[in-house]
């Protein structure tokens, strides 16, 4: 699997002029800011952006900062406007994928690698590895590109960008697998205190903890060996009614 | 854990996606919160629960009861792993189907039992795309038995008729099994039913078990090494992926098509420094020379006969549409265009029968010659699949498969 997410990552470098990563702190996308270090000889090649609605949580503004330095990380902190009325589909449809649109307009970024698994959700069970955006960021899931033996799409002219998809095929217990054998850093949210702990992360409006004990990896891999339970229960966007996830991709949400 | 891929594959409402979603529930591979989702979907639609809408998620495959588009789903049975790849049914919907289709292992083909549906061309046609794409075990579901009160007659029926198609296509016997099921209430799926107690085979899980063991081994040890790029900088530092064979730092290599020839200074696997690389390594190569300015899609060899060059190909083709216009081939990667598509012999996927043809109809095979703008590197597929297989396209857009002949 390894192997498989440095192949897509070079792929995405080689092909396209301008490539940038979203990092939102979170277990995945430091997870692929590890393999891009791997596939790039220890250092990210790329600008990695953090979409910042400013209500994310204090650990995370402090390992965005630690780590950023460590892996002397070329970030991108794109403020998104928060309104307090808002949340869930209207949240994250008008503020972060508003946010993004601007940068990556501004920054003429022709692709963009996002950290997205297919068992995080049924609509994202359902994407390319790599996948268009045509120019008002929509994903035109109605009628995808051909994706065969993984050889990938190339922009079509037509496009704004190429969404880049290196962990669609990782589980969620993949993941830990692998930060536990690589030593990736993680941010502290993650691992349980007072009986809670952050299974899947957003901002600090729309994430719940989980109930768990799972102080450390192996607890945590523990626990999801067993679990019944959704990895994002905790996430607005994906409850609210069935479909938003599908209205919210559309329009160009992660 | 090694995960074996698992594509379904037969005609719209034969079952495919159910398949899935009962195997997803009898396994306990999915979240309460999913099949309740499912539950609750089918509800407001005024159905009775369908295990399919696990699988199809998009509110126009929920609505239409159609898989639209490709998804996957893992389960974990008998400390083994597999991933199940659904693909729509429907005959416009092929370039999805064959884009699942493509990354499997193994497939399950579902056939009706009912008298109204049973074996039909589209039925016919998966299985000629199975073959194609060199999928080496199937699994025969034949479905719906409870609707034709679990005859075994019915089953044996179409196993007889599936099995002669299959061998007029070229599957050996003992690469297909059959299993009679029902998907929608979960019955030989992974437990043996009382309801086919005449059937003395294995469940299909068991199946697929039974041949992830057997284990598959490549047939060449050829060193073949498909290039991807060059690091930023560097211009005699390569990456790409070993298709076949191994080499150590000192070997010589042959850049094909282009012919020049250099040493391996330094090779770097998965970013760490190594003494040699294998089979399936993602590898970065430090060459004392440059091999040229195109490196996408360039081969890396030890001999100049280990793949073909030349800008002519012979092929075995599937068309999704009709082929009138520019035409262009994706294979390993690079995107050649075709000055020439002449069209040899067509073949009718229904019977497996050949003529002579100027013309491949849409949905149809057919042999080909393509003569390319430009020469590439390529192996028939039956020796390197990675560099014997490619991607049609007619005035820009996806119009069919194609594998090299010789």
């Amino acid at each position: 699997m390894e192997e498989r997410s440095i192949y897509i990552m070079r792929e995405a470098k080689t092909n396209f002029k301008n490539v940038a990563a979203l990092w939102s702190m979170g277990k995945d996308s430091t997870t692929m800011l590890a393999l891009a270090r791997k596939a790039f000889h220890g250092k990210v090649p790329f600008p990695v952006i953090h979409i910042d609605n400013g209500i994310d949580f204090p650990e995370t503004y402090q390992f965005r900062e630690e780590l950023a330095k460590k892996w002397k990380l070329d970030l991108i902190v794109a403020k998104s406007e928060i309104k307090p009325e808002m949340s869930g589909f209207a949240c994250c449809g008008a503020n972060k994928t508003v946010a993004l649109k601007k940068l990556m307009k501004e920054k003429g970024f022709d692709a963009l690698i996002v950290s997205i698994r297919r068992d995080e959700h049924g609509i994202r069970a359902k994407e390319r590895v790599f996948s268009p955006r045509d120019k008002n960021f929509k994903w035109n899931y109605k009628d995808q590109v051909a994706e065969l033996w993984d050889d990938y799409a190339s922009n079509s002219g037509a496009d704004d960008h190429i969404r880049v998809h290196p962990l669609l095929d990782w589980n969620e217990v993949d993941i830990w697998n692998y930060i536990k054998r690589e030593k990736v850093p993680m941010n502290p949210l993650y691992f349980s205190r007072n009986g809670y702990r952050y299974r899947s992360l957003g901002c600090t409006h729309c994430t719940v903890p989980i109930r768990s004990g799972a102080k450390n990896i192996d607890q945590i891999i523990g626990e999801l060996e067993v679990t019944k339970i959704e990895e994002r229960s905790g996430r607005e966007q994906d409850k609210e009614k069935s479909y938003v996830m599908e209205k919210l991709r559309s329009l160009g949400y992660m | 854990m090694i995960v074996n891929r698992v594509t379904l594959l037969g005609n719209k409402d034969h079952g495919k996606s159910t398949l899935i979603g009962s195997l997803l529930i009898q396994t306990k591979s999915v979240s309460q919160q999913r099949i309740d989702d499912a539950k609750k979907t089918s509800k407001k639609l005024g159905r009775k629960f369908e295990p399919g809408y696990i699988l199809d998620s998009f509110q126009e495959e929920r609505e239409r009861e159609m898989t639209i588009d490709t998804t996957r789903a893992q389960v974990k049975y008998k400390n083994t792993g597999f991933e199940f790849i659904d693909v729509p049914g429907h005959e416009e919907l092929m370039k999805n189907m064959l884009s699942g289709a493509s990354y499997a292992d193994f497939a399950i083909l579902l056939v009706s039992a009912k008298p109204d549906e049973g074996i039909t061309t589209q039925t016919k046609r998966h299985l000629f795309v199975a073959k194609m794409m060199g999928i080496g075990k199937l699994v025969v579901a034949v479905n719906k038995l409870d609707a034709v009160g679990y005859s075994q007659k019915r089953f044996e029926e179409i196993k007889m008729d599936i099995g002669s198609y299959l061998s007029r296509i070229g599957f050996a016997d003992e690469e297909a099994s059959f299993v009679p099921v029902s998907a929608y209430n979960g019955e030989n799926l992974v437990r043996l039913s009382p309801n086919t107690a005449w059937y003395k085979g294995r469940s299909l899980l068991d199946e697929l078990v039974t041949e992830s063991r057997m284990g598959k081994a490549r047939k060449q040890r050829k060193l073949l090494i498909s290039l991807q790029g060059v690091f930023e900088g560097h211009a005699n530092s390569v990456f790409g992926k070993v298709l076949s064979g191994k080499a150590s730092r000192g070997d010589r290599v042959i850049a094909l098509p282009g012919g020049k020839t250099s040493r391996i200074l330094d090779i770097f696997v998965s970013g760490r420094r190594k003494r040699s690389f294998e089979e399936g390594d993602i590898v970065t190569l430090r060459l004392d020379g440059n091999i040229g300015r195109e490196v996408k899609g360039t081969i890396l060899a030890d001999n100049r006969r280990s793949c073909s060059t030349g800008n002519r190909i012979r092929a075995l083709l599937l068309a999704t549409k009709q082929l009138k216009g520019d035409h262009s081939i994706k294979l390993n990667g690079v995107a050649v265009r075709c000055k020439k598509l002449n069209v040899k012999m067509e073949i009718d996927v229904a019977t497996g029968e050949s003529k002579r043809s100027s013309r491949i109809k849409p949905l149809s095979a057919g042999l080909v010659e393509i003569i390319l703008d430009r020469d590439i590197a390529t192996d028939a597929f039956s020796r390197t699949p990675e560099i014997g297989r490619f991607v049609l396209y007619t005035n820009k857009s996806f119009s069919g498969i194609g594998i090299i002949t010789d």
